[in-house]
């Protein structure tokens, strides 16, 4: 108990992190930290698969493509140009909404089920039950969520690609471009 | 399940170890390369030069640390060490040799049921140090490095894990004792092709993860001065410097213990000395020294790639072959077993 409570408390400061950070690369680190913890309630847990699966995915991938980016574009301090009135419409969705998180949560007639025997249904987080429930019971969400990330993957790379005809090989254009494939430019 | 104590001396006597044997393979690579290359090296500090590590390591402890006053300071500190901790971190899950072997304790540091996973997930945060340091420095030359190690190690990230696809479908587990004491290449011939092409794609890929040539782009002192490193000096350009050189053994090692055997010794010897083939550690260290002679040997010979040679080699090839492999090993094993 002792130690989830530290583990959310660290985790609620990276969250935070993550939207009162003004330098972007700082922010995006805090929200690494965030789910690096998020990983550790999971060993906890004693989900160690679901554990690994967290690190690598958001971690190792998911982070590492953020943070190029932010990289990439070389983005700086965010000048702060968003009007003050909007700012305080802002904080005050949010308390709202994080107010009624609380609410919803203190009101539920469920109780938690003990971590103990989370732990025990869990069987150490052996990837075999996770298997069984992912490609048995919700084989048909599973394959939708593919399709739609799938689907938006070749809706990134439309959105990229350019409108104009290929131009013809020798042209000066052409060279250009192909120069622009090897990313040498 | 070794008492808490033993688990932590284990740990500390493996850190140290590591760090040692970084200090000498610095020593060993440039004494091969310089082989290689028809001259000397390093050898007028002591025999053989074997004082060389110890002057080079006084070196960078004494020399001035320069913090760029332009630099994100809290970001340019941090990812050094975030390099080290997580390079020496990925080797615990390693299992040295059969269980209780090592003077009655277990010759690793965890055993994970997903301990496959483990490496796979602690290595791919290391990378954060290269490509934060290279960001932090606040200079051109460190961001254009970072750029490309986090580009290349996502590309590379991907024939990695197709190639250890192969090796998991075949184990039908992520621990890596049980992959170990199966041995892949037993379960039947028909398992070979792919076993080869995944483990051929697999090295390849290691390379690249560790940032070795003819992977260095990260670093290419031809071109971008030293890369991520170029603002780092003293302490903190060593402690890259020792997760590098970690990394490469934790490759090594990684590679063995998936498709060489890991721990186990060749069981032709076992007529002349019984029980040899459980030894624990040796076989490891032979294996794991074969790879890393193969990562000096292949810098002594090949020239680095391009940037776009890289990127189509990993997206083109390297991803499509390991997925063929992947793809085999499964229609083997539906179809034929």
């Amino acid at each position: 108990m002792i130690t989830f409570a530290v583990l959310a408390v660290v985790m609620v400061v990276g969250a935070l992190g993550v939207v009162l950070l003004r330098q972007p690369v700082h922010a995006a680190l805090s929200l690494v930290g965030t789910l690096l913890t998020l990983a550790v309630v999971f060993v906890t847990l004693q989900a160690h698969f679901l554990a690994a699966i967290q690190v690598i995915v958001y971690g190792g991938a998911i982070m590492v493509l953020f943070l190029f980016v932010i990289m990439l574009l070389n983005l700086k301090e965010e000048a702060t140009k968003t009007r003050a009135a909007y700012r305080w419409v802002a904080y005050g969705v949010g308390v709202i909404a994080a107010a009624a998180i609380a609410v919803g949560a203190l009101l539920d007639p469920r109780q938690a089920p003990d971590a103990l025997a989370v732990s025990e249904a869990l069987r150490g987080g052996s990837p075999e039950l996770i298997a069984e429930v992912l490609f048995g019971e919700f084989m048909l969400a599973f394959q939708l969520v593919g399709v739609l990330l799938l689907t938006g993957m070749v809706g990134a790379v439309a959105l990229v690609q350019r409108h104009n005809e290929p131009p013809r090989p020798g042209t000066p254009l052409a060279d250009a471009s192909r120069r622009d494939a090897r990313g040498t430019r | 399940m070794d008492p808490l104590g033993v688990t932590f001396l284990k740990a500390l006597a493996l850190c140290t170890v590591l760090l040692g044997a970084f200090a000498y393979m610095t020593l060993i690579e440039r004494r091969l390369l310089g082989r290689m290359q028809h001259r000397y090296g390093p050898n007028r500090l002591g025999p053989f030069g074997l004082l060389q590590p110890i002057a080079d390591a006084i070196k960078s402890v004494f020399k001035e640390d320069i913090v760029v006053s332009a630099a994100d300071r809290f970001v340019y500190v941090l990812a050094p060490m975030i390099s080290i901790t997580f390079a020496l971190a990925a080797f615990g899950a390693i299992p040295g040799g059969p269980a209780g072997s090592l003077f009655g304790f277990d010759p690793w540091i965890v055993d994970l049921d997903i301990g496959l996973l483990y490496v796979l997930a602690v290595t791919s945060i290391g990378v954060y140090g290269i490509f934060l340091g290279g960001w932090a420095s606040n200079s051109k030359y460190p961001l254009l490095g970072s750029l490309r190690s986090s580009a290349q190690i996502i590309s590379y990230e991907l024939g990695l894990g197709l190639s250890v696809l192969s090796v998991i479908m075949i184990a039908g587990t992520l621990n890596l004792r049980a992959i170990v004491e199966l041995n892949v290449w037993s379960v039947s011939p028909w398992l070979w092709p792919p076993l080869a092409v995944a483990f051929g794609a697999f090295v390849i890929s290691a390379i690249a993860e560790v940032n070795r040539t003819p992977f260095d782009l990260p670093e290419a002192e031809q071109e971008i001065v030293a890369g991520y490193l170029t603002e780092y000096s003293s302490i903190k350009w060593a402690l890259y410097q020792m997760a590098e050189y970690v990394n490469m053994m934790t490759a090594s090692a990684f590679i063995s213990t998936l498709f060489l055997g890991g721990y186990k010794g060749p069981t032709v010897l076992e007529p002349w000395i019984p029980g040899i083939s459980d030894w624990p550690i040796v076989w490891l260290v032979a294996k794991m020294a074969l790879f890393m002679f193969l990562f000096i040997w292949l810098r002594a010979t090949l020239p680095r790639l391009r940037y776009d040679q890289l990127m189509r080699f990993g997206w083109v090839y390297l991803f499509e072959v390991a997925l063929a492999a992947a793809l085999v090993t499964g229609a083997v094993i539906a179809f034929v077993l």
